[in-house]
């Protein structure tokens, strides 16, 4: 587990954007280049995938199964969340969605 | 956003199975990990643009750790009714809903009943990150900001944090950390507490 070295990168990032310390010129591209390193995480993720046979082949015999768990999951966490939403945001508004790639 | 991270992940898989030399795998760690650290300074440096998220934080106090217990539930239970669907036993189904998203460990830890379970909890979390790094973009923009963190599970606080943080704002993005931790610890003791019920 490396929560605590994600937590020491986040503190940093925030430091460094909390203090105003990037440069005009790069805060401009920040997004596209947020964008760009966030597809390319995925494409090496997806690659990831992609090199583990054992993976793929039993995706063909289980797949079904996993992605109705996976889905039920996802579905019924959600519903939960927004049970709560309001009463964890009080005094703050939702999160807005904001820059799309 | 969806579309580009599907056409990311689709073609990285492709590429993965038809084109790029097993001997890779070694060294693709590196580069998650790598790519990884740069998105979560990214992060970091949204969080502290917004200079009154910590305030905000700070007003919403143990409140905050609804949102974990909520996922935690909704993922078990989502995972049983799922189960019960597939006639799988509701122990099992309960118990890879546990996983939230972090596949190795549910894997690990359920294949010591039996190497089926483990494929089946390997799968499904595996499926879980894939969809929720899909779904995240948009469940932000129709349903929530908050509900946008339930998709992700245990994976809030690493790989899909920098698409949370991307559809939504620093004050969800400091939430979603905090969710990914809290189920983080909860992954290595509710898989096996399940399984004993």
């Amino acid at each position: 587990m490396n929560i605590l070295l994600y937590l020491i990168i986040i503190i940093i990032g925030a430091i460094i954007g909390y203090r105003d310390l990037i440069k005009p010129g790069l805060k401009k591209h920040l997004g596209k280049l947020q964008s760009y390193s966030l597809l390319f995480l995925l494409l090496i993720m997806g690659i990831k995938i992609g090199l583990d046979r054992d993976t793929i082949k039993s995706f063909g015999l289980i797949g079904f199964q996993a992605v109705t768990l996976a889905v039920f999951s996802i579905i019924f966490s959600i519903a939960a969340v927004k049970l709560v939403s309001k009463h964890v945001l009080k005094e703050e508004k939702a999160g807005q969605t904001q820059n799309d790639i | 956003m969806t579309f580009s991270i599907l056409f990311a992940v689709v073609a990285g898989v492709l590429l993965g199975y038809t084109v790029i030399p097993p001997e890779v795998n070694r060294y693709i760690g590196y580069g998650i990990d790598f790519g990884l650290c740069l998105l979560l300074l990214f992060v970091g440096i949204d969080i502290g643009r917004q200079r009154d998220i910590f305030d905000k934080i700070k007003k919403m106090g143990l409140r905050v750790l609804l949102v974990p217990l909520m996922i935690a539930l909704g993922s078990i239970f989502g995972a049983m009714a799922g189960g019960y669907l597939l006639k799988v036993p509701l122990k099992e189904a309960g118990a890879v809903g546990a996983g939230f998203g972090w596949y190795s460990l549910s894997a690990i830890e359920l294949s010591k009943h039996s190497p089926q379970l483990g494929s089946l909890a390997f799968l499904t979390n595996v499926s879980r990150e894939i969809i929720a790094l899909i779904s995240i973009p948009l469940v932000a923009r129709y349903i929530g900001g908050l509900e946008s963190i339930a998709p992700a599970g245990a994976t809030a606080m690493d790989t899909t944090l920098p698409v949370i943080s991307k559809s939504t704002d620093g004050g969800i993005a400091v939430i979603s950390f905090i969710t990914g931790v809290a189920l983080s610890f909860m992954v290595p003791v509710l898989v096996p507490l399940i399984m004993r019920m």
